[in-house]
């Protein structure tokens, strides 16, 4: 008999796929099918968190905000991007996306893997103009797919409970892991084709790609928990490289003038401290890093949003080396993104301001030295968030067009709960903390067993 | 909670509470007309005037040093806590009082001044949301929740000096300052990381949390980089004038009277540890001798009325810091609320500054005689010429910057941008003109 657990990860998996299949073969009403497939998927994930024990509800907690992501792309996607194509394309990777944040088994984490993917390489989908999503993409399974074959040939069973401080491969499989995921987190050298597949693709369903995370659900599921010795002594490389990231492409998008780019950059060098935080080996770092990975999401989501929005109303050819004065025309989108772009970046009564801060605790007290990089890189996406803003929207008004709409009612709704999501969090965290706090310290005490998470004051001494 | 620390939170949370209604009212489609706006702008700050009234009498009838709130902790992590604490003490209530009783004369002044400006409602949307800020930072009880109030000032002021935004100069001078402020900022997020990690917190309701010397001595040095920001002290003094493109009551009520000051109530409020700190006291002292010097000299040389008074709030903030350098708490607390209720005054008069000045000629029947100009005649000819030069270019600070920090940092993303398109056929994104963003290519001064 299939207990209940089962049947509402099913549902929550399923029905996107189903939805894919029915949105694929109808002409209209592909909207609907897919805010309606995601609306299941929400609730399935809702039942599942509830029912899920305290602190060890991080799958769960993913699940559901993952299917609340794929509410706000159906919603807020523009009517000229939402055909057949486009949204069983991204009903296919919420599907595969949740699978991947459900599932026990390394095999089955590679087939999510793989499959999260596959729009983009499809020339009806998603595919990039450029060839770099694609490598980043592909050479990132494979890395995955080795290190998952190198454990089957060994005789190792596939369940990651099982698997859990075996060590399984050895380093050949630990570096494998690494490799995919500097690949798919985009962490420097490997950096670039995240920026071109925001670029060169469609931007919506590339948002929802990188807001799936692996890269750091890869850490968290896998590297650490399998690997704890190696973790131990050459984890720290890669926190170093997340934190070089980090302050690279904060660097590098002081100078971009592709809104497209510069979010993409933006969303890159905020999500690198993700992976700085879960190596901290610190309750407040991790605690940091999955509270940002929530504030990550839902402000890129948000920005990639109304910049497609902006697009779709006023011409794709945008752009941050002048002034657009867009805000005469549409006060509240710009109101809207002002409130994303800096609740990405750690304003005082949003969620980031709380995440930065237990993040900024975490990563200082476990790497005094590199750990300053990241306030540094924060203020310089800060600057960078707020100048394509001040482009965007201030400045001499347009002239070369009569009226055009500011938000509409569906999408100024939508807009109006992400913006609430990120400020309620803000003025009271300790919901979201407290469970996010027993989630880091329930699995940073199995990662890092035996010696579990140290203390901050501790920490770098 | 009794009475006076409701009174207290009342005081602290209803600029923002209005900010939030009448945001969250704009955005669902409702536009709060002028007058509304106005009263509620009046009937928000008399009553927390009348609040503080209240807590200063029940401070000085039963002899009590303080008021705490205590809210427990905003969020808890293993032995990490934020703590929620609001504190009247006799070093946040002149500067709680200060910033009230301005903030609703402003507001009282800008109900005319702005009349059926476009935007009305947005400043004073922004006034009450500074207003929150500000009293957030003076009343807070632990430096984690002061950094809360302090980005919430930095982040109004950037949005209220571009807030002529149909203009280029003001939305770029804004995005200047910002990045200023952003700066000088990490100095404070690092400041309070330390306190946490040395002493196992930031909080200073009742004491100041316990370091040793060299300890304090750098996290004063960390808190003084954010203070030097704040204030536009040496070398970040280039902000200042641009931050006058902004609308007039804005001009007075930041760079005249409160966010002006909140570097200095920063330094105050770690005066113990500053103390302990020779090192950091002289900075402080030469940081603010430099400072005041600056600002004499170059605003003489400025040509417009709004950046003269800037400068000259400089000068005095300057020497505010040299007092808190010497130890002399009480004095400095006396200077600012001097210094900052005259410097309003006379920024509110600016834009009529011709006017009176017209009116006071008439009255003597003459012309009025050149203020401060025989301190010039005392210098030497070629000295003169010098400083004057000197002065025009604002004492090179933003030359300064651009040459050895912003300048190399573009550098340092042009190289970047050519090394992640190595191997591509053509260059990835569209070809166009790279803007700097923030170099001082753009005109500043009086708005």
């Amino acid at each position: 008999m299939v207990d209940s657990k089962t049947m509402l990860t099913i549902a929550a998996i399923g029905t996107p796929w189903f939805a894919a299949i029915l949105a694929a073969g109808t002409r209209r009403q592909a909207r609907p099918i897919g805010v309606a497939a995601s609306i299941v998927s929400v609730a399935a994930s809702a039942f599942l968190l509830r029912d899920a024990p305290a602190g060890e509800s991080l799958a769960e907690t993913l699940m559901l905000l993952f299917s609340c992501l794929a509410v706000v792309a159906m919603l807020v996607m523009p009517h000229r991007d939402c055909t057949t194509g486009t949204v069983a394309g991204m009903l296919f990777i919420v599907g595969s996306t949740l699978l991947a944040y459900s599932t026990e088994n390394a095999l089955v984490l590679l087939a999510a893997w793989i499959l999260t993917t596959v729009p983009f390489f499809l020339a009806r989908l998603f595919v990039a103009r450029t060839w770099r999503p694609r490598a980043g993409l592909l050479l990132s399974s494979i890395a995955l797919a080795l290190a998952i074959g190198l454990i089957a040939v060994n005789g190792q069973a596939m369940s990651i409970r099982q698997l859990r401080g075996q060590n399984p491969g050895g380093m050949a499989v630990f570096g494998l892991l690494v490799i995919a995921v500097i690949f798919r987190k985009g962490i420097c050298p490997a950096h670039a084709w995240v920026a071109d597949a925001a670029d060169g693709g469609p931007l919506i369903p590339t948002a929802l790609l990188l807001n799936g995370h692996f890269g750091a659900l890869l850490v968290a599921r896998l590297i650490v928990p399998l690997f704890p010795n190696a973790t131990r002594n050459l984890f720290p490389v890669l926190s170093y490289l997340a934190l070089a990231t980090a302050m690279y492409v904060a660097i590098r998008a002081l100078t971009e003038n592709s809104p497209r780019r510069l979010l993409a950059f933006l969303s890159l060098s905020q999500s690198a401290c993700i992976l700085a935080g879960l190596e901290s080996r610190t309750a407040e770092g991790m605690t940091g890093a999955l509270v940002h990975w929530f504030v990550v999401t839902a402000s890129t989501m948000g920005l990639f949003g109304i910049l497609r929005l902006l697009e779709v109303r006023f011409g794709e050819n945008l752009t941050a080396s002048t002034h657009l004065g867009l805000a005469e025309h549409a006060p509240r989108l710009a109101v809207f993104f002002v409130i994303f772009a800096l609740a990405l970046v750690g304003l005082p009564g949003t969620l980031s301001f709380c995440s930065q801060d237990l993040l900024i605790h975490g990563t200082l007290a476990s790497h005094p030295q590199t750990g300053l990089l990241l306030p540094v890189a924060i203020a310089m996406n800060a600057v960078s968030v707020f100048r394509l803003f001040t482009r965007l929207f201030l400045g001499k008004r347009r002239t070369g067009f009569t009226v055009m709409a500011d938000a509409l009612p569906r999408e100024r709704w939508i807009l109006t709960a992400g913006a609430l999501f990120v400020i309620l969090g803000g003025l009271f965290p300790n919901a979201i903390v407290a469970r996010r706090s027993a989630e880091a310290e329930s699995a940073g005490a199995a990662m890092y067993a035996p010696a579990g998470l140290r203390k901050s004051s501790e920490a770098g001494r | 909670m009794e009475f006076f620390q409701a009174t207290l939170v009342f005081v602290v949370v209803a600029p923002g509470l209005v900010f939030g209604v009448l945001s969250l009212l704009w955005l669902l489609g409702w536009v709060t007309p002028e007058r509304v706006v106005s009263r509620i702008t009046a009937a928000t700050f008399s009553t927390s005037i009348v609040g503080l009234a209240l807590i200063v009498w029940r401070l000085a009838s039963t002899g009590a040093s303080s008021i705490t709130v205590a809210f427990g902790n905003w969020f808890t992590v293993q032995d990490y806590h934020f703590p929620l604490v609001l504190l009247a003490d006799r070093l946040s209530l002149p500067f709680l009082g200060l910033t009230v009783v301005l903030a609703g004369l402003i507001g009282q002044f800008s109900a005319t001044y702005l009349h059926r400006e476009r935007g009305f409602v947005r400043f004073f949307l922004l006034l009450h949301l500074f207003a929150f800020g500000s009293l957030l930072a003076f009343a807070a009880g632990s430096f984690d929740l002061l950094v809360a109030g302090w980005e919430i000032v930095g982040i109004t002021s950037v949005l209220l000096i571009a807030f002529f935004q149909h203009r280029t100069p003001p939305v770029e001078n804004g995005l200047r300052v910002f990045a200023v402020y952003r700066a000088c900022d990490v100095g404070l997020l690092l400041g309070v990381f330390a306190m946490h990690h040395w002493a196992g917190t930031a909080s200073f309701a009742g004491s100041l949390p316990a370091l040793s010397g060299a300890q304090s001595s750098t996290v004063c040095l960390l808190l003084l980089l954010a203070a030097a920001g704040k204030a536009a002290q040496i070398p970040f003094s280039g902000w200042l004038p641009r931050a006058m493109e902004g609308p007039t009551p804005s001009s007075a009520i930041f760079y005249g009277a409160i966010s002006i000051h909140a570097g200095a109530y920063l330094l105050l409020r770690v005066q113990p540890m500053l103390v302990q700190s020779p090192a950091a006291s002289a900075l402080v002292i030469l940081i603010g001798v430099l400072t005041a010097i600056h600002g004499t000299v170059v605003g003489r040389a400025s040509a417009d009325a709004k950046t003269s008074l800037a400068y000259a709030s400089l000068t005095q903030v300057g020497v505010v810091f040299v007092e808190i350098g010497l130890g002399w708490k009480w004095i400095a607390v006396a200077h600012i609320l001097g210094h900052a209720t005259v410097r309003t005054l006379q920024f509110l008069r600016a834009p009529s500054m011709l006017h009176d000045y017209h009116a006071m000629r008439s009255a003597i029947g003459g012309e009025l005689s050149p203020a401060g100009q025989q301190m010039e005649d005392l210098l030497p000819e070629p000295v003169r010429l010098w400083l004057y030069r000197w002065a025009l270019d604002r004492g090179h600070l933003d030359t300064i910057l651009d040459r050895f920090v912003i300048h190399p940092l573009i550098r340092l993303s042009r190289l970047f941008a050519k090394l992640d398109n190595v191997g591509m056929k053509q260059e990835v994104g569209r070809r166009e003109k790279v803007a700097l963003p923030l170099e001082s290519s753009t005109g500043v001064g009086g708005g």
